[in-house]
C-alpha cells in the first residue's frame, strides 16, 4: 500500500517538472499533501496522539489546504498561468528528472545495505524528490515556479522525516511547521511588493539584475 | 535586584512585553527606549548569567560557549541601537512602519538569542530559520527596487538553505540509532557510537546549510546584496551577529563530528570553505565599486578566517574565536560609519566619494580607524589572530596553505585600503556651513574603538577566560 502511493508521488513529481502550467504545479501540491496523509494514517497506533493529530493538521490543512490556496491566489491575481519558455525544455526536463529518480534508488540501495535503521525506498524517493526541487527553482525563470519548486524541496524533507522511525518533541515539531508556513506566507508578501516594484504582470529572474558586481 | 529575576526568560520575555507596548501606543520615544531598554538590559543579563550561572529549562540553557556569543552579540546590539535612534529619528517613514521596523529589530534579537541558547539540535534549527524571516523586512525597510530584490534573494536563498541543513539533521537523527534525542548533551554522550555513514552524509549538508546564513562561499550569493541594500544599522546587525550566530550553529554541530571520530573529514571541509570564501572575497573586493559591498565580501573573508581557524584548532580555535570578536567589533565600526557616509554623499559607489576628511574629519578618521582594525594591524585584536593563525599553520607545517593564505589576505587588504584612502583623502566637497552632525553618528563607533583597542592591547583576563571557556565547549 505505501509502496503504492510512493509510485504516485513520484509521478506526480515528474509529472510536475515537466509541466509549464502553475495550476497544474499547485494542484500536484495539494496531492502531494493527500498522499502524505495516507501514509501517515496508519501509524495511529504506534505514536502518541498529540503528534498523530499533529500530523494530521500538517498533512491536511497546511500542505493540501492552505499552502495551494494561497499559491493558487497569487496565479489568480497575477494572471500567471503559464511558465515562460524554460531554461531547459519540458522533454529534457523529465529526462533529467528521470536520472535523478534512478541516482536516488541507487542511493536508497546502498541506504538499505548500511543501514537498518531507515527505510530504503522513502530514503531513495525523498532525496531525489529534493533535488528534483532545487532543479526546477535552477531551471525555470518565474518566481512562483520557485516559491513551488521550494514547496516540493520541503515535501520531499518531509518525506525523509516520514523515513525516520522517531518524532521530534512536538514543540520542535510546531516550531518547524510555524516556520514552513509563515516563509511561505513572507515569500508571497514579498513576491506582490517584487511585482508592484518592478511594475511587472509576469514577474521574472531576468528582471532582478540591479545588484551584481 | 536582579538577584531574584530569572535572566533566561526576561531576555525572551522583555522585549515580547516591549512589542506589545510599542504596537499599543506607537510612539518615536518609546521606540527609542525600548531599543535603549533591551540591549542593556541584554548586556546585564550575560553578565549576570556569566558570574552566577542559572539552571534554565531543559531546552535553554547558558554554557561558557553561549555566553561567548552572547558577549558579542549584546556588544554590537548596544552600539547599533545608540545609532539606529539616530537613523530613525531621520527617517521619513510613517510612525507605524517605523514601529515594526522597531519591533522586528528586537525579535531578531530574540530569535539569535534563542539560536545561541538552545540545547536541542531541532529548536536550534527553528530559531535559524526564524532570523531569516523577522530579519528580511528590516532588510527592504527602505523600499527601492534594489532593495527588495536584494531581500527576495536574502530569503529565498536562506530558506533553501536553511532546508538543506534540515536534511543534515535528518541524516544526523539517522546516525543515532534507535535511541537518541536530539538533545545536545545526548548527541556529545553519544557520539561514538554513531553511524559514520549518515554522519560523513550529514555534515556537506550542514554545512551547506547553515554556511549559506554564514556567508561561506560558494554559498555566499545573497551575501553583498543583503548587506550592501540594508540601511546601516540592519547591515551592522547582519555582518555582526547573524553571521556569527550561523556560525555557531556549525561549531555545535563539529563537536559531534569530532567526538564520532569525524575530525580530520570535518577539518578538510572547513579548510575548503574557509579558503573558497577569502578566495572569493579577495577577488570581488578588488573589483566592487560599492563600499557597503565591499564590506560584505570583507564579512565573507572574515567567515572564511574564522573557519579555518576552527579547522586548526588549539591556539587556531583561540584565534578564531578572538577573530569573531575583533570582526564584529570592526565591520560594525566600519557599516555604521559607511552609514555616515551614505547619509553625507547620497550615494554608495566609490567612485563618487572623496575627500570625506575635508568634508567631515570624524568620520574620515573612524572610517581609516576601522580599515586599521578590519585589516588587522595593530593595536587591534585582529593582529594577534591572525598571526596566531599563521604560527599554528606552522605548527602543523602547512606551508603551502599558509603561504596562499598570506598571499590572499595581502589582496584584501590592498584592495580595502586602495578604497579607503581613495575615499578618505583628496578634494571632496567642503563640508556645508552650520550643518552639524549629532553625537550618535559617532558616539557608537567610538565605544567600539575603545572596545577593540583594550582587547587588543592590553587583552583583559576576563577576555583570556571566557575564550578558554568557550575553547573547553567545542
Amino acid at each position: 500500500m505505501i509502496n503504492f502511493l510512493l509510485v504516485i508521488f513520484v509521478i506526480s513529481m515528474l509529472y510536475a517538472a515537466t509541466t509549464s502550467r502553475m495550476e497544474a504545479n499547485v494542484k500536484v501540491l495539494s496531492i502531494q499533501g493527500v498522499l502524505f496523509f495516507l501514509m501517515v494514517l496508519p501509524n495511529f497506533s504506534h505514536i502518541p496522539f498529540s503528534d498523530f493529530l499533529f500530523l494530521c493538521t500538517e498533512t491536511l490543512v497546511v500542505k493540501t489546504i492552505l499552502i495551494p490556496l494561497i499559491l493558487m491566489y497569487i496565479i489568480r491575481k497575477n494572471k500567471a498561468y503559464r511558465e515562460v519558455e524554460p531554461y531547459i525544455p519540458g522533454f529534457y526536463s523529465m529526462v533529467i528528472t528521470a536520472v535523478l529518480f534512478v541516482f536516488g534508488f541507487i542511493m536508497a540501495y546502498y541506504a538499505g545495505r548500511v543501514s537498518h535503521d531507515v527505510k530504503p525506498l522513502y530514503f531513495g524517493i525523498s532525496m531525489s524528490v529534493i533535488m528534483t526541487g532545487l532543479f526546477i527553482i535552477m531551471s525555470r525563470k518565474k518566481i512562483i515556479t520557485h516559491i513551488m519548486g521550494y514547496m516540493f524541496m520541503e515535501n520531499g524533507i518531509f518525506l525523509l522525516s516520514l523515513s525516520v522511525a522517531r518524532e521530534m518533541p512536538l514543540i520542535v515539531n510546531l516550531g518547524i511547521l510555524l516556520d514552513i508556513f509563515v516563509g511561505v506566507f513572507i515569500l508571497v508578501v514579498f513576491y506582490n511588493k517584487l511585482r508592484s516594484a518592478f511594475e511587472s504582470e509576469k514577474m521574472n529572474i531576468d528582471k532582478l539584475d540591479y545588484l551584481k558586481d | 535586584m536582579l538577584n531574584g529575576i530569572n535572566i533566561i526568560p526576561l531576555l525572551f520575555l522583555l522585549p515580547a512585553g516591549l512589542c506589545i507596548l510599542l504596537i499599543l501606543f506607537r510612539s518615536r520615544v518609546l521606540n527609542a527606549v525600548s531599543l535603549l531598554l533591551y540591549p542593556v538590559v541584554y548586556l546585564a543579563g550575560t553578565v549576570k548569567l556569566y558570574l552566577y550561572p542559572e539552571a534554565g529549562s531543559p531546552y535553554f540553557q547558558s554554557d561558557p560557549l553561549n555566553l561567548f556569543f552572547m558577549f558579542v552579540l549584546g556588544i554590537v546590539f548596544f552600539t547599533v541601537t545608540l545609532y539606529h535612534i539616530r537613523y530613525l529619528r531621520h527617517s521619513k517613514a510613517l510612525i507605524m512602519r517605523q514601529t515594526v521596523h522597531v519591533i522586528l529589530f528586537l525579535l531578531f534579537v530574540v530569535c539569535m538569542t534563542g539560536v545561541l541558547l538552545s540545547q536541542h539540535l531541532g529548536l536550534l534549527w527553528v530559531f535559524v530559520e526564524a532570523t531569516t524571516l523577522i530579519s528580511a523586512p528590516l532588510i527592504s525597510y527602505e523600499k527601492s527596487k534594489s532593495s527588495l530584490e536584494a531581500t527576495w534573494k536574502y530569503i529565498f536563498i536562506c530558506s533553501i538553505g536553511i532546508s538543506l541543513a534540515f536534511v543534515g539533521i535528518i541524516l544526523l537523527t539517522l546516525s543515532g540509532g534507535p535511541n537518541n534525542s536530539l538533545f545536545f548533551s545526548d548527541l556529545y554522550r553519544n557520539a561514538s557510537l554513531f553511524s559514520l555513514f549518515w554522519l560523513k552524509l550529514s555534515l556537506p549538508f550542514i554545512l551547506i546549510g547553515f554556511g549559506t546564513k554564514m556567508g561561506l562561499a560558494p554559498v555566499h550569493a545573497w551575501l553583498p546584496d543583503a548587506h550592501s541594500e540594508a540601511p546601516s544599522p540592519v547591515s551592522a546587525m547582519l555582518s555582526g551577529t547573524l553571521l556569527n550566530t550561523a556560525l555557531f550553529a556549525i561549531l555545535k554541530i563539529n563537536k559531534i563530528m569530532q567526538l564520532a571520530g569525524l575530525g580530520t573529514y570535518s577539518h578538510v571541509l572547513f579548510l575548503l570553505m574557509g579558503f573558497m570564501s577569502i578566495f572569493v572575497s579577495a577577488v570581488f573586493i578588488l573589483r566592487t565599486n560599492n563600499y557597503k559591498r565591499m564590506l560584505a565580501y570583507s564579512s565573507i573573508e572574515n567567515m572564511g578566517i574564522i573557519t579555518i581557524a576552527m579547522a586548526l584548532g588549539g591556539a587556531g580555535a583561540f584565534a578564531g574565536f578572538l577573530h569573531i570578536a575583533a570582526h564584529s567589533f570592526s565591520k560594525v565600526l566600519l557599516f555604521l560609519t559607511a552609514g555616515n557616509i551614505l547619509h553625507q554623499y547620497n550615494t554608495k559607489e566609490v567612485s563618487r566619494v572623496e575627500g570625506i576628511l575635508r568634508q567631515d574629519k570624524m568620520t574620515g578618521w573612524l572610517w581609516i580607524m576601522g580599515f586599521i582594525f578590519i585589516a588587522g594591524f595593530p593595536p587591534g585584536p585582529g593582529f594577534i589572530s591572525e598571526i596566531l593563525m599563521v604560527k599554528s599553520f606552522l605548527n602543523m607545517k602547512y606551508i603551502v596553505l599558509m603561504a596562499l593564505f598570506v598571499l590572499l589576505l595581502t589582496f584584501i587588504i590592498f584592495g580595502l585600503a586602495r578604497t579607503i584612502f581613495k575615499m578618505s583623502f583628496g578634494q571632496g566637497p567642503v563640508r556645508p556651513a552650520g550643518k552639524k552632525y549629532a553625537v550618535l553618528e559617532y558616539l557608537p563607533q567610538i565605544i567600539l574603538i575603545i572596545v577593540l583597542a583594550v582587547i587588543g592591547i592590553f587583552m583583559p583576563d576576563i577576555i583570556y577566560r571566557l575564550i578558554q571557556g568557550a575553547l573547553g565547549c567545542i
